[in-house]
């Protein structure tokens, strides 16, 4: 039986996970917060420790307009511009 | 010094179709399509523009200016001298350049649109990308044909639950055969992995659901409202909610091709509803890759998530069909979307009044989202035609129901007081109201978070309430096509 394949076969280029860091010891981190209900209390905790107990020298913040799409590109451009070694998306409800 | 403001457009952008009413009251507007001669006219009638269109389908002016996407907006001098430029579509923006025209606001802040959406790549820029494309890969991006499968008779090829007709290459022609689109056209791409949704892979899709061929002159339309930026699929599809998109089908399509808006409209009554549901809830995860337990993460689900199309019973609606109401012109077919909870049903067999049928609704509708969760929620009012005949007769028109609904369906203050909750940290936001001697808050933001839709059999006096998801620029918005 000789089928019209009915899935997805959109060509896409492999993206590549941004390389591991081996420490977080004077790094610069973002966090973003996906703006859903009680992500800012997740996130000063997670923002604390980093400091606090794995020495990262920054934290910076940024949130998406919304929880419901995916964070535009002026919230991502601001991250890469702001040079950070590694970027964290919390989720929290 | 005269000013002309020049608008680039193509006829397949959703943000371009969005745009390009807004500037229907303005002096000096001059169109410009980088489309064909037919399909720019079919644009312009459907729209109803009142403004000249130039073809551009050369590109030669799209080159000339330049605009990085379309919409493009270029406010010009006698001598051609670009003033001011707006790409995409932005309120603001539009604002701004009305009043340099010399006219007032012309995009209001709540009208149901958002105050910005991107637009698409500028077809002069495609073409310069396709042919960097082909320098660098030695080859034209060719249009895809999907792919072929071999599969034994008694293999089970396909992953999902429910079995489906075998898209047999003899079948998906058929499916084909009356579209008149090339085959590799693509139609949308379906978030949330936004696979292409190519005019064959929707007829594969479609043959799989059982669909008639007739059905692809509705898959076409749904999939490009599926896929309007406004309806954020992307969300609908990821979300842990129990949403599902509710399709809603109104005019002469419904007798064409059987749509029902009568007796069970909800279940499996008639071939045109369920197959197009299934075939694009197929479509959705075939080719959007919302499979449930991947990334279809929703925590109870939906049964719409089978199939959930309906028609309006427009034959039992002495008030203004849906579509009409959405603006769309009367005797026109078209689809809605709706990011749906499943119904919620509202018996009310002994109400003697209209008023007392509404307070049953309007205590359903309290609980959508959840009982104490306010304003930031829609809701579709299923109406049987037992109740319209009780509203009509007591006077109501669909404004005054909704009317109605909107000032009696509030939220007890007291409630509140059982502790920490949904609804908890905007109280600050809800707006008190007195509705029956109790201090309450409003439900709703506005009336026009309430969508009232006639449908059911015309024995019974059951009608029903439907939830939305996350509503509004930030969330989901109902998006009514043409078909």
């Amino acid at each position: 039986m000789l089928l019209v394949n009915p899935f997805d076969e959109t060509k896409r280029e492999q993206g590549r996970p941004a390389p591991r860091l081996d420490t977080l010891r004077g790094k610069t981190i973002a966090l973003l917060d996906i703006s859903k209900p009680g992500g800012s209390v997740f996130l000063d905790r997670i923002e604390k420790l980093l400091v606090e107990k794995h020495g990262v020298a920054r934290v910076i913040r940024e949130s998406k307009p919304t929880y419901t799409k995916p964070a535009p590109p002026e919230v991502l451009d601001r991250i890469r511009r702001a040079q950070v070694h590694a970027a964290i998306e919390a989720l929290a409800d | 010094m005269t000013v002309k403001l020049l608008a680039f457009f193509e006829t397949d952008c959703p943000t371009c179709r969005l745009l390009l009413p807004y500037l229907k009251s303005l002096p000096e507007v001059q169109g410009i399509s980088q489309d064909d001669p037919d399909s720019t006219r079919g644009l312009v009638e459907e729209l109803g523009l009142p403004y000249q269109v130039i073809i551009d389908q050369n590109l030669e002016l799209s080159r000339r200016y330049d605009p990085e996407a379309v919409p493009a907006l270029f406010l010009v001098d006698n001598d051609g001298r670009v003033l001011r430029k707006s790409v995409g579509f932005d309120k603001r923006d539009l604002n701004e350049l009305a009043a340099a025209l010399g006219a007032g606001p012309i995009a209001p802040p709540y009208d149901g649109n958002p105050e910005r959406k991107p637009g698409c790549e500028s077809r002069h820029r495609e073409m310069q990308n396709a042919e960097f494309r082909m320098q660098n890969t030695g080859a034209a991006p060719k249009p895809e044909r999907a792919s072929r499968i071999d599969v034994p008779d008694d293999v089970e090829w396909y992953p999902d639950p429910l079995p489906v007709v075998p898209p047999t290459v003899e079948r998906v022609d058929r499916m084909l055969a009356g579209v008149g689109l090339d085959p590799t056209e693509v139609i949308a791409r379906v978030p949330p992995n936004y696979g292409s949704a190519t005019v064959e892979k929707i007829a594969a899709n479609a043959v799989m659901a059982g669909c008639r061929p007739e059905m692809m002159r509705v898959l076409i339309p749904l999939m490009r409202a599926a896929c309007d930026e406004r309806f954020n699929l992307h969300g609908v599809q990821a979300t842990t909610h129990f949403a599902a998109p509710l399709v809603i089908v109104n005019g002469p399509v419904r007798g064409e091709l059987g749509f029902t808006g009568a007796g069970n409209v909800f279940s499996n009554v008639a071939r045109a509803n369920s197959t197009l549901g299934r075939a694009f809830q197929l479509i959705l995860t075939n080719l959007g890759g919302a499979r449930p337990g991947e990334i279809d993460m929703s925590t109870l689900g939906n049964p719409g998530k089978f199939s959930s199309v309906i028609a309006e019973n427009e034959e039992e609606n002495p008030w203004e069909q849906f579509h009409v109401e959405r603006g769309l012109p009367a005797g026109s077919s078209a689809i809605t979307l709706f990011a749906a909870e499943p119904p919620r049903g509202v018996s009310e067999h002994q109400a003697r009044s209209g008023r007392v049928i509404l307070k049953a609704i309007c205590r359903a509708l309290a609980t959508v989202w959840t009982y104490r969760a306010c304003l930031a929620f829609e809701a579709l009012v299923i109406l049987c035609p037992e109740h319209v005949h009780t509203l009509r007769r007591d006077g109501f028109s669909k404004p005054k129901i909704r009317e109605f609904l909107f000032e009696n369906t509030a939220i007890p203050r007291k409630v509140f007081d059982e502790g920490h909750g949904e609804g908890s940290a905007h109280l600050h936001l809800y707006q008190e109201v007195v509705v029956d001697g109790e201090p309450c808050y409003r439900k709703f933001a506005h009336p026009g978070q309430i969508h009232i839709v006639v449908a059911g059999g015309t024995a019974g006096k059951f009608s029903a309430v439907i939830g939305s998801w996350a509503t509004g620029p930030r969330g989901s918005q109902m998006v009514t096509y043409p078909v």
